[in-house]
């Protein structure tokens, strides 16, 4: 391909699917779109570049799909694509962001993106297209995932931080903080209102403080750590997912390892065996509860997703862009 | 007794026989050192060694090359540039930027925390003699150097009495250099100064294909089409200030002293991607460095016997930020990254060459460097109020003796054997035996064969041991085995020079050390690759004066290297093993012609990389690569003289043919454009022309 434009071609696919965020290279401007057609078990890589003729940017990190638009929040690009999930087309962006991370919606009329850097999660109204407000974070100037429980939603802060934010979305503030294990990465919500959240211990060395990465189950109503289950020091748990049921968590830890909301005590054995690998995306099919885990391999090349069976048979296989490190199923 | 052991004794034996011999050599006449030579221009020094040696005028050609500009355009090593005023990092034979080793006078520029030289902060002004060593011949140079090594080194000034130079240089975008140098010199005493400073926007524009299009709208404000935006490149200025000192002096005696002291400050930009979004208000990534060089030399020439020893200090201070502004107007910045660096680096050298007769020569050097360095990463915390650092702080020495004998049995053939050896921390790299054949074929055309082989280490740096987060204190040395053969010619008529050489390399790397994602999301750096490097360097230059009045240049370069993933799979799907590593040219060439008609001169540069995969499959389904290029450049030089100065004037038009192109992903390059530049040379009483 010579160096210049790229001529968009048209695309649609309107099944069941699932989108798969590939990082690509940080300052390289390489992130790309895939889609997968769950029915079909056919992937169709780059689909943002060849539907708009552009690049998605430099490091897709999140996408998520609110009221038929999918929102793909590209990192080092300061920028939130807004696509038709169907033909891949931009529709909006939202801009004026500092290195958003994910974008959560509150409701219809209210969206929450959070960043790397900015101590504030960006209040936007997808129904003006406009950024209205910023709820600022204080001292905890970075925040990764959110997830909902009635009036409030929880943010994690990873980076040199151990803290989950509660905001209260009716007034757009922080109104709380729950303290946890060393770098929270990853948050879910089980079926009785459980929140999950797993810590990745930090680092040896790090003057933050390095321990045993820990799993905790967390009562969003008293914001009281009810539960903690604590992993092996050197392990790396990470990636939280869940089934659509909110049933069962999964999460990597080398393996892919599975757990039942009410267990007392952590798996005793994984549910897919690394392949000599290091897993860095991971994600359940609400639907089928079939599990996909994406390989980086050397995060220079096409990376592979691996799709297994809730029970961990494996079903399928393909290559996706550079570094896929986020999911997002389409419903028709 | 180890193997190792064992020839690290023989080498200390050699350094030990040599210093009686060197010393009861300086009573004898027997022999000038420097004259020692095979045939014509074939120094016994430099038996089998392939080496490129730039000349005067390819490094005073202008004011705004950078040593990276006179690699490029002069050698067969890959620079991998940003851009003007952006980092610029070297890959000989296919090998990593760490692999080429670098010196000033004859002391290290190779960071001791990355372990690489930004030839962007290397003005090709400021340097008077810069050679390449190609593979391994950079063993007599440094150890570490798998790829090469290039010495670059200052030099007393041809004029005697007090002479002074100006230029002043303004180019597109917003482009200045300005260069002043006085110097004074006399049969014992030579001093010059040399002051450089160079700045610019450089925001440049571009048709930037990697954003989204804009509409296009009729006069009734309906959408008719689209298009791609035509963008800056932003935040990618620089004001680089340079200043050298230097100072020799001549003793009736013979002794040779001399002090160069280099300080540069650099501000620069690092340019916002073609795929950043962000105004320019909203983030900001800088880069700032302050660095003071200075090493005092010593050298004692005695008919057979050379001695020598040098003495110097490197500070360097770096900073990176990044920083954003929620306000969106850039008047109330914070930081969001804030990396610090401080180097403190003491070097001593000494060295002893010895011609016993004109067919051996002995030489052996030892160097030591003494690194003090700290990391520092702040604002990363931040809950309570409180910061904390994260970072390392450490000191290291590194020793690194040599030891060579060069022996010419007939007047055709020439044999050298050389071993280094190096030792950083408390630990030893494997001896770094070299050997070398140098055999003139036929005397007419100068048809020489030269052959070597090596096998070399390149010990972990500072980073690689103790980054944090990251650092890995159980690496080992990478170690290379390099072969290279090849034939030169050289044809001298009356009005005409003609040169070429073809040379074929090749060379295995192992445990080659590359940074690795870990499970917790950050890197650490493993010795897990094996790269088999091989290829081939074409060389060829014609001079031709017609007459007094006419003259022609020309010289070109071809080169192709294959440098393929050897190592293990990191897992089953990885599709990386045999294929091209990612940012080398397989093929790359340049070319350069240079007329001169009385006091005018046209100069044309033209050089080309092929396809640069940026996935290390090779894969073009997923990421592109980075599209080859042709790129040519022209100047214009009217030289004037009369009698109170001599005035040059220069124009440059730089991709004459306005290439859109980029040489590294999303990184835009300048399209067509300018620079004028004028020369001032004041005559004074007393002073030689200059060498400018």
């Amino acid at each position: 391909m010579d160096f210049g434009a790229t001529e968009p071609e048209p695309i649609y696919d309107d099944s069941l699917g699932l989108f798969i965020t590939c990082e690509g290279n940080f300052m390289y401007g390489n992130a790309s779109l895939s889609y997968y057609n769950i029915e079909e078990r056919k992937v169709e890589n780059r689909v943002f570049r060849r539907a708009n003729g552009a690049d998605l940017g430099d490091v897709a990190q999140s996408m998520t799909i609110h009221d038929g638009r999918g929102y793909v929040v590209v990192n080092n690009s300061g920028i939130v694509f807004i696509i038709d999930p169907d033909t891949f087309v931009i529709t909006g962006t939202i801009e004026g962001l500092t290195s958003p991370r994910y974008i959560h919606f509150v409701d219809d009329g209210k969206a929450y993106i959070s960043d790397l850097y900015d101590p504030r999660i960006t209040v936007y109204d997808p129904r003006t297209g406009s950024i209205v407000g910023h709820i600022e974070t204080g001292d905890h100037p970075s925040t990764e995932q959110m997830v909902q429980w009635g009036d409030y939603v929880f943010t994690n802060c990873w980076s040199y931080d151990n803290s989950i934010l509660v905001i209260d979305t009716r007034t757009d503030t922080v109104v709380d903080r729950i303290e946890v294990g060393i770098q929270p990465t990853s948050m879910v919500i089980d079926r009785n209102g459980k929140l999950w959240t797993i810590t990745d211990g930090g680092f040896p060395t790090s003057p933050y403080g390095c321990e045993a990465p820990s799993l905790y189950r967390i009562d969003p109503a008293t914001r009281r750590i009810e539960r903690r289950f604590t992993f092996f020091e050197g392990d790396s748990p990470s990636e939280l997912a869940i089934d659509g049921e909110g049933g069962r968590i999964y999460f990597i830890n080398k393996d892919i390892w599975a757990m039942d909301v009410t267990a007392e005590n952590l798996p005793a054995k994984p549910i897919v065996q690394n392949t000599g690998t290091i897993y860095y995306g991971l994600a359940v099919d609400p639907l089928s509860g079939d599990i996909y885990v994406a390989d980086a391999i050397d995060y220079q090349q096409p990376g592979v997703v691996y799709r297994y069976s809730s029970e961990g048979a494996e079903i399928d296989s393909f290559e996706v862009g550079i570094t896929p490190g986020a999911f997002c199923f389409k419903r028709p | 007794m180890t193997i190792a052991s064992t020839i690290r004794t023989l080498l200390a034996a050699a350094l030990a026989a040599l210093l009686p011999a060197a010393a009861s050599a300086q009573h004898s006449d027997t022999i000038d050192i420097e004259g020692v030579e095979i045939v014509g221009h074939r120094p016994l020094k430099q038996i089998g060694i392939q080496s490129t040696k730039m000349d005067s005028l390819v490094l005073k050609e202008s004011i705004s090359l950078s040593v990276a500009d006179i690699l490029t355009q002069n050698t067969p090593v890959f620079i991998k540039s940003y851009g003007r005023g952006s980092m610029a990092t070297a890959s000989m034979r296919g090998t990593a930027p760490s692999h080429t080793k670098v010196t000033w006078n004859g002391m290290s520029l190779n960071s001791p925390m990355l372990g690489m030289v930004d030839f962007s902060y290397i003005p090709a002004y400021l340097v008077d003699d810069a050679e390449l060593y190609h593979g391994a011949g950079s063993v007599g140079v440094s150890g570490g150097g798998l790829g090469g090594a290039v010495t670059l080194s200052t030099r007393p000034a041809d004029e005697h009495g007090l002479s002074l130079r100006y230029v002043q240089g303004i180019g597109s975008f917003s482009t200045y250099d300005e260069f002043l140098r006085a110097s004074y010199g006399n049969d014992r005493w030579k001093a010059s100064t040399r002051i450089l400073y160079s700045s610019s926007d450089n925001d440049f524009r571009y048709t930037n294909y990697h954003k989204i299009k804009q509409p296009v709208y009729d006069a009734e404000g309906n959408v008719v089409g689209s298009r791609y935006v035509e963008d800056r490149n932003r935040s990618a200025d620089f004001a680089d200030f340079h200043i050298l000192q230097e100072a020799y002096h001549n003793t009736r005696s013979g002794h040779r002293i001399g002090l160069a002291a280099w300080y540069m400050s650099s501000r620069r930009g690092i340019p916002k991607i073609s795929a950043d979004y962000r105004d320019d208000s909203s983030t900001r990534t800088r880069q700032n460095e302050n660095t003071l060089r200075a090493v005092v030399s010593w050298e004692k020439i005695s008919g057979s016997f050379k001695a020598g020893a040098r003495a110097g200090y490197t500070y360097t201070d770096m900073l990176y930020t990044y920083s954003y502004d929620l306000t969106g107007t850039g008047e109330q910045m914070r930081e969001g990254i804030h990396s610090q660096s401080y180097v403190n680096s003491l070097f001593a050298k000494a060295d002893i060459e010895y011609a016993l007769s004109d067919k051996w020569l002995f030489t052996a050097d030892i160097a030591l460097n003494q690194h003090f360095v700290q990391s520092i990463d702040r604002s990363v915390i931040v809950q309570d109020g409180s910061s904390a650092v994260i970072g390392y702080k450490e000191a290291r020495a590194e020793v690194s003796a040599y030891a060579s004998i060069r022996y010419k049995p007939t007047e055709r053939i020439g044999l050298a054997a050389c071993v280094r050896d190096d030792m950083y921390g408390d630990s030893f790299t494997p001896p770094v035996p070299a050997l070398y054949v140098d055999a003139l074929l036929s005397k007419r055309g100068e048809l020489t064969l030269k052959g070597s082989v090596t096998r070399n280490y390149r010990y972990p740096t500072l980073n690689d041991l103790y980054f944090m987060p990251g650092g890995n204190p159980d690496l080992r040395p990478e170690k290379g085995i390099s072969y290279d053969a090849g034939l030169s010619t050289h044809v001298r008529r009356q009005r005409l020079d003609f040169s070429a050489a073809a040379t074929w390399f090749d060379s295995y790397i192992d445990d080659w050390i590359l940074w690795r994602a870990t499970p917790k999301g950050f890197w650490t750096p493993l010795n897990i690759k094996r790269v088999h490097s091989y290829g081939i360097e074409l060389r060829a230059s014609l001079s031709v004066t017609w007459s007094q009045d006419w003259s022609l240049k020309a010289s070109g370069l071809y080169t192709v290297t294959h440098a393929v993933n050897h190592g293990d799979p990191v897992s089953v799907n990885d599709a990386s093993i045999g294929k091209q590593l990612p940012y080398i040219p397989v093929y790359s060439a340049s070319a350069t012609v240079r007329l001169d008609w009385r006091k005018w001169s046209i100069v044309y540069k033209w050089n080309h990389y092929s396809e640069r995969h940026t996935t290390s499959s090779n894969d073009l389904r997923i990421s592109d690569s980075v599209q080859p290029y042709y790129m040519s450049d022209l100047s214009l030089e009217r030289r004037i003289a009369t009698r109170p100065l001599d005035l040059s004037l220069r124009f440059d038009i730089r991709n004459l043919l306005d290439e859109e192109y980029e040489t590294v992903l999303s990184h835009p390059m300048p399209r067509m454009n300018f620079g004028f530049y004028i020369g001032i040379t004041p005559k004074f009483r007393n002073a030689a022309a200059g060498r400018y």
